[in-house]
């Protein structure tokens, strides 16, 4: 019996973890700006002459770089637990609307000229991260009334409360002022910026929480892939898990959207290239995805501030333009092993 | 292990006012492999999922060794009641074993693992069902009788006295027809379980079960007596022709082969149509 022992799935995860922090500190040190790591490490912001290197790297690149690697965890892990628990493999972060929801609160945010701050956020963040709530609540309400375990309900409503609110957005955006659209239009695109570390390590706290409570449910999400009904004559408890599940998954997106805008097809392509290589269990998948996914939006956000510098790329046009292919190949050298696309 | 199966009055409908089952009152003993039989519709997977817990009876009662269903929670039934269910659901290209294995998960260890007295369970059913050696396969790998025996594996996996299964040979050809109803009957001596199978073989259902409930589907009109809505007993007694001929509404031929009887559905084209009502015995005693 070859099954997942708690000592691979442990060595696996330093392994990854290992990999994540390479990459991090390799994407720090790129940038159209040349900096020594050694000239920063030489003095602190305690020396008495003012250190370039240092400043960059800790006050521009390194809150950035944990920033992408924080938005790419929490939207690979959501990603995860959204194909499962709905089982269907087109399932991403945002199927349960949102980013629409989020995109309508930031529309709302930048239009309606509010310029007060919440603990150092802009309302943008702030709208952004209610209303994507607020529309899980609304997509979960809805779609329980449609039965027992309301997967295909919840589903459908998901699509339709997407369908509606993309078209307010763009109702709002053709009457909205030029450079209000503009600004909406780019954190609809995703795009990564300099956070202050306060609001970091408040993200990553939420967002490791999160996963952790993720993972204590891995098991139940394995036995709940093959239908509701099994799991639940399995003995699991089936609406518990799933209500965890779509609560956890939809308030760390909601704090990846709120820090960062829509980044697409991270959540959707992380999981099922992992599954590729890896296998299905989700004790591992889940973990592993998580950190995928943060190597995979770093090294995607390096790109996109390095490859047009000093100008900017939107990185989610990143994500979707080198992640695309990647995944095209592994879905043609894999192909025997996509039984769950059959 | 013991877990007799009580059904009384139980009377349940999707709809409040149109009962598919009424006043079933039945008790199953520990140990027998019952069949249920009957035409589409009468009601013979609403009663396995009754029996699983996955339904509520809208009266009546269901008890397992004297212990009411609707005050269990799901996970303290699922120690005594295993389901195999009729149609596979592909999930994610797990594994044979990864998918038995998932039996024991209300037992695994706080970090979601399996204790090694769940891979010895896991073994033993996988050895009994003959499934070790495609272990490592993804399940949508393999062919409908091999992926029946995994199911009956995961479901003996779970360890529970009782076995549901629905429709368990479906899709099957007759090779593996045969080869599932000898695995159940090998489980149901060897590991002394209470086996409850719904099939539409009325021929392997009088071979290898002890008791056959036949549900005729006419609880729609709850005025009849019971006795016109189920009737349970041995193979020999309620798979006779003019019940069966009743039930389904057609006619067949039958034969007595040794101990049971084998039946054959004639509908009005049938070659043999107008043999059907004759009852023949090729060894007469």
């Amino acid at each position: 019996m070859r099954l997942l022992t708690p000592k691979t799935l442990m060595i696996r995860i330093a392994a990854a973890a290992l990999l994540l922090l390479v990459i991090m500190l390799c994407c720090t040190l790129a940038g159209p700006e040349p900096v020594s790591l050694r000239a920063a490490l030489s003095g602190g912001s305690a020396a008495a002459s003012p250190n370039p290197d240092f400043e960059i790297l800790m006050r521009v690149r390194l809150p950035r770089v944990i920033l992408a690697a924080l938005v790419g965890a929490a939207l690979a892990g959501a990603g995860v637990t959204f194909q499962a628990v709905l089982r269907n493999p087109l399932a991403d972060p945002y199927i349960l609307g949102i980013s629409s929801g989020a995109g309508l609160g930031a529309m709302l945010a930048v239009i309606s000229g509010i310029q007060w701050t919440l603990w150092g956020r802009s309302p943008v963040a702030v709208f952004a991260f209610a209303c994507a709530l607020g529309t899980v609540w609304l997509v979960w309400a809805v779609g329980r009334v449609t039965g027992k375990f309301h997967v295909t309900g919840l589903l459908l409503a998901g699509v339709v409360v997407n369908a509606c609110f993309s078209a307010v957005i763009m109702f709002l955006t053709s009457i909205a002022k030029s450079q209000d659209v503009h600004a909406t239009i780019f954190w609809l695109m995703g795009n990564m910026h300099e956070e202050d570390f306060l609001v970091l390590w408040a993200g990553a706290g939420a967002v490791g929480a999160g996963l952790v409570g993720l993972f204590f449910i891995s098991p139940q999400l394995n036995a709940i892939s093959f239908g509701a009904t099994d799991a639940q004559s399995m003995g699991i408890d089936v609406r518990r898990t799933q209500l965890l599940a779509f609560g956890i998954s939809a308030f760390i997106t909601a704090v990846a959207v709120s820090l960062s805008g829509l980044i697409g097809f991270v959540g959707l392509i992380v999981p099922h290239a992992v599954r590729l290589v890896l296998g299905p269990d989700h004790r591992q998948l889940l973990p592993l995805s998580s950190l995928v996914g943060a190597m995979f939006l770093v090294a995607a956000d390096t790109v996109a501030r390095v490859v047009v510098a000093p100008a900017q790329l939107p990185v989610g046009v990143i994500t979707a333009m080198v992640g695309g292919p990647f995944f095209l190949i592994l879905l043609i050298r894999h192909n025997r092993k996509v039984y769950w696309l059959t | 292990m013991t877990a007799s199966i009580e059904l009384q009055d139980v009377t349940f409908g999707y709809d409040a006012t149109r009962p598919i089952l009424s006043d079933v009152r039945l008790t199953i003993e520990t140990g027998t492999f019952l069949a249920i039989v009957g035409p589409n519709g009468a009601g013979k997977s609403t009663l396995i999922n009754l029996l699983a817990g996955l339904l509520k009876p809208q009266s009546g009662t269901i008890s397992i060794d004297g212990a009411d269903l609707r005050a269990r929670k799901q996970a303290d039934l699922a120690r005594q009641v295993a389901l195999v269910r009729q149609e596979f659901v592909p999930a994610f290209g797990f594994s044979v074993a990864e998918t038995i294995m998932m039996a024991r998960t209300p037992y695994f260890g706080p970090l979601g693992f399996e204790r090694p007295s769940d891979r010895q369970i896991v073994a033993e059913a996988m050895e009994l069902t003959d499934t070790t050696a495609f272990a490592a396969r993804p399940l949508a790998s393999l062919s409908g009788g091999e992926r029946q025996r995994v199911f009956i594996a995961r479901a003996l996996a779970q360890d529970t006295p009782i076995l549901l299964l629905d429709e368990p040979t479906s899709f099957l050809d007759l090779k593996h027809q045969v080869g599932i109803y000898d695995l159940l009957k090998s489980i149901q001596h060897e590991k002394a379980r209470t086996i409850v199978a719904i099939t539409h073989d009325l021929n392997l259902a009088a071979q290898y079960c002890d008791q056959v409930l036949l549900l005729t589907g006419d609880s729609a009109c709850p005025a009849n007596p019971p006795e016109t809505h189920y009737r349970a007993g041995p193979p020999g007694e309620i798979l006779d022709p003019e019940g069966i001929e009743r039930a389904f509404g057609i006619r067949v031929a039958s034969m007595r082969i040794g101990r049971e009887r084998a039946i054959l559905p004639l509908g009005r084209l049938a070659k043999d149509a107008d043999q059907a009502g004759a009852e023949e015995s090729p060894h007469p005693e």
